[in-house]
């Protein structure tokens, strides 16, 4: 026999009476010539063999809900049993309530599980309801807030079922708290841009808003990207927008150590066709961002043999 | 795809004991890596459960990072056909019910192929293909129909790639996973590579890296993917004009601290070493990264006393970060031959290229 072994609190299926229909199909296991094999636990071995033996059977029934609980929680990651999952949920026509808080508590004990996300979207597809999901992703956020699951599950919602109108102070709020916080960076640009869209007025404004965060701490890379992303994704020019140069240049003036500031500045130049001045900035960062000499080296020589 | 702790208290449980190391090695330790991926190689403990479902990525991880440090030599015929034999095994086989969809590779043998509900998995499928090329198959046994078909399932009206066809997320590592199976098999016929390619363009986020989908935050792994899947479907050069190929090169090489971060201020981890070291050798961009700052890093994450390497210093190795360590310490130095986009060194390209009866290219 091989399931004799009974562990405090937890019946083994092949034990349980409820469940003596089912012959379950074992794991199989290779002791002569083992090729990464994993030495399952006598539980393991329980939960999956009466899985594949419903799967197999394709009963969708309650138990059946039940016993993927548990082998959802021997290996999270298991995306046939949470497709085998949803198609019980959609046999017994049940109602989505507890499963959203199912999957919810999966996603707070493992928030960067790929298939628990998933099936969350999936029971929002569902059942049309999208309510609860800025909470979500704003809890899971918290915690971590750059967690690029929850960062996906949120744009989807935002963008899915048209609710714009808190993310730019939601954006606000994440950067009070961190302005070094790269993707909340990012979900301002995905905001605006599938929303206001990046008219003159609304491209000055967010420059100047890159350019107060840059004020309080010159060497973030997350709001130099962010005003250079704008320009460049948006195929503007440098020479619109002085008070970037200004602020480049006030900055520089001030010796402020700040690499985006001379890269930022290289690339003003090289728009406005000033080569003395651009080959003059790579020279020094040559110097001032040494791990990256070789490509200032290069960028300099592109410059000198143009 | 990725073999790695997720909730906080595993990663509380990875975390080593002891402070921060003052007196590392300063080489590679071969013979420690050799023996741990030899030892995953064969039997993993109890605690590797909830990795079932990503079981063959382990055999890849181990084969290809033995095949890095020479090691291969060192298992013996009978058992690389044991384990070639294993692999084939978790192929599926077209059946009445599902056609093709279900095709490809899946991740272990724990659910049998019976159940009509297992279906083969991209990733698995890719990560088989490269595992039977590192143990010198000639991929005779592969159901190339039924992986090509199988791919063609896969593909959604964006261009984007599932995983596996009875519906899961859709992201640029499905893309990458899609490429690299069709470039090693040949075959096309499973890609429409004008949407990929469309695609992963519309990827490339404001910062000029590539994020996991559309309006997505640029990631260092998103990046490399995207990257790679051009290369390999050849695209690349006709839709990446100068600007893009400018914005992403610098992005990348703005990840480089000593050792990599995979976003701006985000910590350096191990295996960004390789996907953006990668990344940046498909750019032409290999001599722009500071060898000997990738190098100390890699040193303060690789493990002197089991092997491997774990993601950041102080925290126990995991099978993916000792891989990544690697390749990422060879793509960068160079000492070792990698294909940059297949992720599979040169040695068991070329070994596959010399048997290929149409020549496979890569320059």
């Amino acid at each position: 026999l091989l399931y004799t072994i009974k562990f405090e609190g937890i019946m083994m299926y092949a034990e349980s009476p409820e469940w003596s229909d089912i012959v379950p199909i074992p794991l199989p296991h290779n002791d002569k010539d083992p090729v990464v094999q994993i030495m399952y636990s006598d539980r393991f071995k329980d939960v999956y063999s009466y899985m594949a033996a419903i799967m197999e059977k394709k009963e969708y029934s309650h138990r059946a809900l039940l016993l993927t609980n548990d082998a959802i929680e021997c290996n999270t990651a298991n995306y046939t049993v949470w497709h085998y999952r949803r198609e019980i949920l959609r046999h017994l026509k049940m109602d989505l309530k507890e499963e959203m808080e199912f999957s919810a508590s999966v996603i707070e004990e493992q928030p960067k599980n790929y298939q628990v996300w998933h099936h969350r979207r999936c029971l929002i597809e569902m059942s049309g309801d999208h309510s609860l999901e800025l909470e979500l992703t704003a809890e899971s956020l918290s915690q971590d807030n750059k967690n690029y699951h929850a960062w996906d599950h949120r744009q989807w919602v935002v963008q899915q079922y048209n609710v714009w109108d808190k993310e730019l102070e939601y954006v606000d709020e994440l950067l009070a708290l961190d302005l070094r916080n790269n993707s909340a960076w990012n979900h301002r640009y995905f905001v605006i841009e599938n929303s206001e869209g990046w008219s003159s007025e609304t491209v000055a404004r967010e420059l100047e808003y890159a350019a107060s965060f840059i004020r309080k701490a010159p060497n973030n890379e997350s709001p130099w990207n962010y005003a250079n992303g704008i320009i460049k994704k948006n195929k503007l020019r440098y020479s619109d927008f002085p008070k970037l140069k200004e602020l480049c240049t006030s900055l520089y003036e001030s010796h402020v150590p700040s690499n985006f500031v001379l890269s930022t500045l290289a690339d003003i130049h090289i728009e406005a066709e000033n080569k003395e001045a651009a080959m003059e900035i790579f020279e020094e960062m040559k110097e001032k961002d040494s791990i990256r000499v070789n490509y200032w080296t290069f960028r300099l020589q592109q410059l000198q043999g143009s | 795809m990725a073999v790695t702790a997720s909730s906080k208290s595993e990663k509380d449980k990875l975390r080593k004991d002891c402070a921060k190391s003052t007196d590392l090695p300063n080489e590679l330790l071969k013979d420690k890596h050799v023996r741990y991926f030899k030892q995953m190689l064969s039997l993993l403990p109890e605690a590797f459960e909830s990795h079932d479902s990503t079981r063959l990525t382990l055999l890849y991880f181990s084969l290809g990072a033995l095949d890095l440090l020479g090691a291969i030599p060192d298992i013996s015929d009978s058992r690389k056909k044991e384990m070639i034999k294993w692999i084939y095994s978790l192929q599926v086989k077209p059946d009445d019910i599902s056609g093709y969809k279900r095709c490809g590779f899946y991740a272990t043998d724990s659910l049998p192929n019976s159940v009509e509900v297992n279906y083969g998995h991209i990733a698995m499928t890719y990560v088989a293909l490269c595992s039977l090329l590192i143990l010198g198959d000639d991929l005779s046994g592969v159901d190339r129909d039924g992986i090509v078909y199988g791919l063609k399932s896969l593909q959604l009206d964006s261009g984007s790639f599932q995983c596996a066809s009875f519906g899961t997320e859709s992201d640029a590592r499905f893309v990458y996973c899609a490429s690299c199976i069709s470039y090693m098999l040949q075959d096309w016929r499973g890609v429409d590579r004008t949407l990929a390619t469309q695609f992963l363009l519309s990827c490339q986020s404001y910062e000029g890296g590539f994020g996991q989908n559309t309006g997505r935050e640029a990631h260092g792994g998103s990046t490399f993917c995207s990257v790679a899947a051009l290369k390999l479907m050849g695209t690349f050069d006709e839709v990446m004009c100068e600007e893009r190929r400018q914005r992403v090169l610098s992005w990348c090489l703005r990840r480089q601290e000593t050792g990599f971060n995979g976003r701006p201020n985000k910590p350096k981890d191990t295996c960004y070493s390789f996907w953006v070291g990668s990344c940046l050798k498909l750019l032409g961009g290999q001599d722009f990264i500071n060898k000997e700052g990738n190098f100390a890093f890699l040193m303060t994450t690789q493990d002197r006393y089991m092997g491997g390497f774990s993601k950041w210093e102080g925290y126990l190795p995991d099978p993916l970060h000792s891989y990544f360590g690697l390749s990422g310490l060879y793509v960068v130095s160079g000492e070792v031959d990698i294909h940059p986009a297949l992720n599979i060194s040169m040695r068991a390209f070329r070994d596959y290229q010399s048997r290929c009866d149409v020549p496979i290219s890569w320059d």
